[in-house]
């Protein structure tokens, strides 16, 4: 792994979840040349990759110590915790920020009422419901504009 | 006024928590999101039983946890139990949280997350396997300091090597303090020159690494 992460520059990027969003991210990510570890618990999750995707699978429980110190957590320069399970990528992202001190931390979170738990320890979230409620406002909002207009 | 005690999650170790607490004299709630398991808890005298994932804060908000004594989580996910405990303390200002955790390796970090109170179900019960595997001579066992020390008691049998021996004669560790002898129902604190005789249970308070030599230096096993 270690040649691996020497041969790709653009940072060693750890991405737990290979959902939708996760192997999305993971190619995307892929393709700008970035060194890509990703983690589910799954292994049939990993055929959302794209055939040209050149990062490393690792299937394990991200939430275990252990299986963090195989994706060579240390070396990390961001963590994404993107499952289908809210507690676990807050629990993925306090054990990032506390235990491995990662700069950058990135959680998905779907119930946005949890966030008060991540503001104090300066972990970035995505709320998927929040984001579509302002999207859906903007259009909204454009066409309401268009009808007084017209 | 009576203290209050959320139980979240589990079943049966909530089910006898609660029903040892209430007869304590706690306000107990339990919060379960299995309906039949809730069904259940209800039939316990007293016990107010919510229903519903206790990681929710509208649900913790619906059983009034707000301000409550003491919250114990006892899910059986590692990651849910962080989140409910961190939600009991920071949203709902709860004054004490003690989580149940199943692996060991991360009670160090919860601690470090700002739970008060971390409880390894895994590793208690391996200890207590263990003990009774290989001290079957030890009538109860007492662990103190995260189980560094330990009180025990030994029951001296006639064949035993102590037998009959005052204390300085014993080649004790360092570490093992004989801080009692029960001999019939009297109980006395020995000194050096006490007489072990058979029948006698000791009292011992030992670190975890000398326990086994001592009692090994007592009864022979």
């Amino acid at each position: 792994m270690k040649q691996f992460i020497n041969k790709r520059n653009g940072g060693h990027i750890i991405i737990v979840g290979c959902g939708r969003l996760g192997a999305n991210l993971a190619n995307t990510l892929s393709d700008e040349e970035k060194s890509i570890v990703i983690i589910d618990k799954n292994k049939d999750s990993f055929c959302k990759l794209a055939p040209s995707f050149g990062g490393i699978i690792l299937v394990g429980d991200a939430t275990e110590i252990s299986v963090l110190n195989e994706a060579e957590i240390e070396k990390a320069t961001a963590v994404i915790s993107v499952t289908n399970n809210d507690n676990t990528n807050i629990m993925v992202a306090q054990l990032a920020k506390e235990l491995f001190q990662i700069g950058q931390v990135v959680a998905r979170l779907y119930d946005p009422e949890r966030e008060c738990i991540y503001r104090e320890f300066d972990i970035d979230t995505i709320c998927p419901a929040v984001l579509s409620t302002k999207e859906i406002d903007k259009l909204l909002d454009a066409s309401q504009e268009m009808e007084d207009a017209g | 006024m009576k203290k209050r005690v959320v139980l979240i999650g589990g079943f049966n170790k909530t089910k006898s928590l609660a029903t040892s607490l209430i007869k304590k004299g706690y306000r107990v709630t339990a919060i379960n999101n299995d309906t039949q398991n809730c069904q259940s808890l209800a039939k316990i005298e007293k016990l107010t039983v919510f229903n519903g994932d206790g990681s929710k804060p509208f649900i913790l908000e619906d059983a009034n946890v707000y301000n409550a004594d003491i919250a114990i989580v006892l899910t059986e996910r590692d990651d849910s139990n962080l989140v409910i405990c961190q939600l009991c303390k920071k949203r709902f200002h709860v004054k004490k949280t003690v989580a149940l955790i199943s692996d060991p390796k991360k009670t160090e970090f919860f601690y470090r997350m700002g739970i008060d109170s971390v409880v390894c179900a895994i590793s208690a019960i391996a200890g207590i396997i263990e003990q009774q595997t290989f001290l079957d001579e030890m009538a109860t066992l007492v662990p103190v300091g995260e189980g560094r020390i330990r009180i025990a008691q030994v029951p001296i049998s006639g064949t035993a090597p102590a037998v009959d021996k005052k204390l300085w004669e014993l080649s004790l560790p360092k570490e093992v303090i004989i801080g009692c002898v029960l001999r019939g129902d009297k109980s006395m604190i020995p000194r050096g020159d006490t007489r072990i005789l058979a029948g006698d249970i000791l009292v011992l308070i030992s670190s975890d690494e000398h326990e086994v030599a001592a009692v090994k230096e007592l009864t022979g096993r």
